[in-house]
């Protein structure tokens, strides 16, 4: 049967910026956690989960080698560290924020 | 097998100044790197050379040379450093200045210019050029180039490489890549080039290396998922790298240190900033992640082999700050009881004082800290209200003039700080900034031209 969990129990993650471009990776604890993520973290999932936040393309790389998964969103931090009104003006919480994100699994 | 040991004192403006001192005083190191420029860090340093032709380098570049260089002298370890910012020819000087001081004996310094774009941009927009921003995608930078404050191209290793060719004992930039500062002593080091086939591969190494380390404590337990096992944060070590002959890597840190160096931090800055990871893009090669082999080989010692990358692109990046507006900004402390409906009725007072202004601004947003200012709409919103002891009740405007600015400070958030309900904690709403915003563009690699300058440092 498949059960809905929050990323946080099944991966680790840390984002940064370049410009108005939010940076996630997101770490699997685990090499059946890392096919669980490749499986549900989609550009279409990770854009709805976000909005009202981003507002920009999202773009979903995987990392075989360490089991890790790279979401890259534009028009994502209110303008850019720079020139942002946003708290935070580098994303740095964005990588908690997708955590809380809920995935499927099949256990 | 030859190895080379590279240690990075900072990873970015503002490290303080035990962390390198540690590095230096208890690691034997070939080189040392000291990065300390961020996106916005040139446009900044640029309004300080403006003012004062003699500035313009990070000021704290100095504080760091005095402390790291009789270390250095005493183990023979060659320091790089972007520290230079927009003024790499006068912070040399003031390290020439620094050297004669110390008593240290005279030491040759390497200084890289031509990053600086700001007098090219016109020639090369007159060419018919168009600088499209690539991230927004706008075509022209006419729309805002009245407004541009600097222009700066990331370059890469190659002076870096001539300037240890030379004999440099300390190598002075402006906006060299963060990792060109060990892709360079690498590339020197070993006799790679960037025309070899075969170099190729291990100058996507030495970038994937200086990737590594190059944000200094960011990899050995800082800003860490693994904060509640990370030994000692307050002592914490800056990450050091060997690098060998066949392009493999061990990623260690300052001995005796505080921090965590695992497998798993690596990864967290394996992760970090790295975009598209088959496509890593530096002015010195393209590195791809997804290749490398991570194995943790001792006690704080990881080996990163299997790198891999491909040929340097043809364009740089650069980074051009211009002028857009100005950030209004006021923060209170709203207590217990119904702190989010007290909350909400500053948001409402703010908005009736705009209006009573006429002023509209060009962006607008409140935020409740304690509530929802880091997950935004993410957030969830307590039911009852009054299990919330207090709310930062923050409100941030971006304004097109400095005066449209000064009349929010005063009158419109202003208006607001003893208007509203009872036991509010507030002090004068913060100064209106100037806000300079980025336009990132690319730039074919000819166009920039780079040059190296020897002065003897005494």
């Amino acid at each position: 049967m498949n059960k809905k969990v929050q990323l946080i129990e099944l991966a680790w993650a840390r984002s940064g910026d370049k410009g108005d471009r939010s940076d996630l990776g997101i770490i699997a604890k685990n090499e059946e956690n890392y096919q669980i993520l490749k499986k549900e973290i989609t550009p279409a999932k990770v854009k709805a989960f976000f909005k009202g936040i981003v507002f920009g393309d999202v773009q979903v790389f995987t990392m075989d080698n360490i089991g890790a998964i790279k979401v890259v969103m534009d028009k994502a931090l209110g303008g850019g560290a720079t020139n942002t009104l946003r708290w935070d003006v580098t994303g740095k919480s964005m990588a908690t924020a997708i955590l809380r994100m809920e995935v499927e699994t099949d256990t | 097998m030859k190895k080379i040991t590279l240690g990075a004192g900072t990873g970015y403006w503002g490290v303080p100044i035990d962390f390198p001192r540690e590095l230096v005083e208890r690691a034997q190191l070939d080189y040392l790197g000291i990065e300390l420029l961020a996106e916005l860090t040139m446009s900044i340093l640029q309004r300080m050379k403006m003012r004062n032709p003699k500035l313009g380098y990070i000021p704290d570049l100095l504080e760091f040379m005095k402390v790291v260089l009789p270390h250095c002298v005493k183990k023979g370890t060659k320091i790089v450093t972007n520290g230079g910012g927009t003024n790499p020819a006068q912070a040399a000087k003031e390290v020439g200045k620094i050297i004669k001081e110390l008593g240290l004996p005279p030491m040759k310094i390497g200084v890289i210019e031509g990053d600086d774009m700001m007098d090219r941009i016109d020639d090369y927009l007159e060419r018919g050029n168009k600088l499209a921003n690539m991230d927004t995608g706008e075509t022209d930078i006419q729309v805002i180039k009245d407004r541009i404050v600097s222009a700066h191209a990331y370059i890469g290793a190659d002076r870096v490489a001539d300037a240890l060719k030379e004999g440099a004992d300390i190598v002075i930039g402006g906006r060299l890549s963060d990792n060109a500062l060990y892709v360079g002593p690498i590339m020197y080091e070993f006799g790679l080039s960037y025309d070899n086939p075969d170099d190729i591969d291990k100058i996507g190494a030495a970038i994937t290396t200086g990737h590594i380390i190059e944000c200094g404590e960011w990899v050995t337990g800082g800003s860490s998922n693994f904060w509640e096992t990370v030994k000692e944060p307050w002592n914490i070590g800056m990450p050091i790298a060997e690098f060998f002959e066949n392009g493999e890597a061990i990623i260690t840190k300052t001995p005796d240190s505080g921090g965590l160096l695992t497998v798993n931090t690596v990864k967290e800055h394996l992760v970090y900033e790295t975009h598209d990871p088959k496509k890593y893009i530096m002015p010195d090669g393209v590195a791809d992640l997804t290749t490398l082999k991570l194995e943790e080989v001792g006690k704080d010692r990881i080996k990163v082999s299997n790198m891999t990358g491909s040929k340097r692109p043809e364009h740089l990046k650069m980074q051009i700050g211009y002028h857009d507006g100005y950030l209004a900004e006021l923060m209170m402390l709203v207590p217990w009881p119904k702190a989010i409906s007290k909350a909400k009725r500053y948001e409402e007072i703010v908005r009736e004082r705009f209006k009573k202004f006429n002023i509209e601004p060009l962006d607008l947003r409140f935020d409740m800290i304690g509530v929802n200012a880091l997950h935004g709409e993410l957030s969830p919103i307590p039911i009852d209200e009054n299990t919330i002891n207090e709310i930062g009740f923050r409100v941030a405007a971006k304004l097109r003039t400095k005066k449209e600015a000064y009349l929010v400070r005063r009158f419109v958030i202003g208006g607001a700080l003893c208007t509203g309900p009872v036991g509010t904690a507030f002090n004068a709403p913060n100064k209106e900034r100037e806000i300079i915003a980025l336009w990132p563009t690319l730039i074919p690699r000819e166009e920039v031209k780079t040059t190296l300058t020897m002065i003897e440092g005494e």
